[in-house]
């Protein structure tokens, strides 16, 4: 999947920020502990009046997911 | 007949449902619409809900529809809870669809403030046949205090109500309505489309100090195991019995059928 690259700065800086009462900012990090954020068409418009429209402009790459640890092996 | 016909627009009006109407007042007050199908849908699921004695053990209802995030994150039991959705969604008439990476909505439904012990459920709605992944579709998880549906996970399929997880018999598909519903100490229940999946013993452990998310699990503060499953409704709320599960089931597929997204 294709998202956003972030800096770390910069994901402190938007991470939790709401954009309305009903949508906010939510930034993962990738196998390498690299921020990214994923925004579709509807995000955009739902962004474009405000002070974050410009993590649409940021330099995107494939977002690799971290191996999510099984909660249920007792080996864990 | 014009009488006739003003007579029955004049006696609809009067028998506006109150809570139907403060919903569709959220709706708009949020910024969001509702189409006149979805309006008389909606209205219909609270007529449904109410004379099968199932508005009352409900804390949240998600009904998915306006097409927005206004819209969909309004509850149409009460003006609490109301949802706060991530980056992430895409909304359409038929529902709200995660993007399975890092999309979620904060229902703000904490479940030792407003769910009991021993009479608990949750339900998801899921327009999407897809059984890969490591996937949670709602809930939270504290140690062995859990409240979740997952339709399929690590290999399994789990499943919690204030306990630690269990697993559940294969699912053949992860489409229509998964419910998993507790009115005892001793054991849980498993609802798909209505019909008692299966039964599991499983002790009540505590309830959990966390929020409940939808389209991932709240993993003790963490937002975990996102879904790529499209959410055409769902409830949280007071435990169901078989007959309660059965009428619950009947009435979430006729709205479906109504908007036409029933799968």
């Amino acid at each position: 999947m294709i998202g956003y690259i972030l800096t770390e700065e910069q994901a402190e800086q938007v991470q939790g920020k709401f954009i309305n009462p009903y949508c906010f900012i939510n930034c993962v990090q990738d196998i390498n502990d690299v921020w990214f954020f994923f925004g579709n068409e509807q995000d955009k418009e739902t962004f474009k009046d405000s002070e974050y429209m410009w993590l649409f402009d940021l330099p995107q790459g494939e977002y690799i997911p971290k191996p999510t640890p099984n909660p249920f092996d007792e080996t864990n | 007949m014009i009488l006739a016909t003003h007579g029955i627009i004049g006696s609809s009006i009067l028998q506006v449902d109150p809570d139907w109407l403060a919903y569709y007042n959220r709706v708009i007050a949020a910024g969001g619409s509702l189409s006149t199908t979805e309006q008389n849908a909606t209205k219909q699921l609270v007529a449904d809900l109410k004379a099968n004695s199932l508005w009352t053990p409900m804390k949240a209802i998600y009904p998915m529809v306006g097409a927005s995030a206004a819209a969909c994150a309004q509850n149409l039991k009460s003006s609490s809870f109301t949802g706060t959705f991530t980056s992430g969604w895409t909304f359409a008439s038929t529902g709200a669809s995660p993007n399975g990476t890092s999309a979620y909505m904060n229902t703000g439904l904490v479940t030792n403030s407003n769910l009991s012990l021993n009479s608990a459920h949750i339900s998801y709605y899921s327009r999407t046949n897809s059984l890969s992944g490591n996937r949670f579709e709602f809930g939270s998880s504290a140690s062995s205090a859990e409240l979740y549906v997952c339709y399929k996970a690590f290999g399994d399929q789990y499943i919690a109500v204030n306990s630690g997880g269990s697993i559940y018999s294969p699912l053949s598909n992860s489409l229509n309505l998964l419910l998993a519903s507790r009115i005892n100490s001793t054991q849980l229940k498993i609802y798909k489309n209505g019909l008692t999946h299966q039964t599991l013993s499983s002790a009540s452990t505590s309830l959990n100090s966390l929020s409940n998310y939808l389209g991932c699990m709240n993993a003790s503060g963490i937002p975990l195991y996102f879904t790529n499953k499209q959410c055409a409704f769902a409830s949280i709320g007071d435990g169901l019995t078989d007959t309660e599960a059965s009428n619950f089931y009947t009435a979430v597929q006729a709205f479906q059928t109504t908007l036409s997204r029933n799968v």
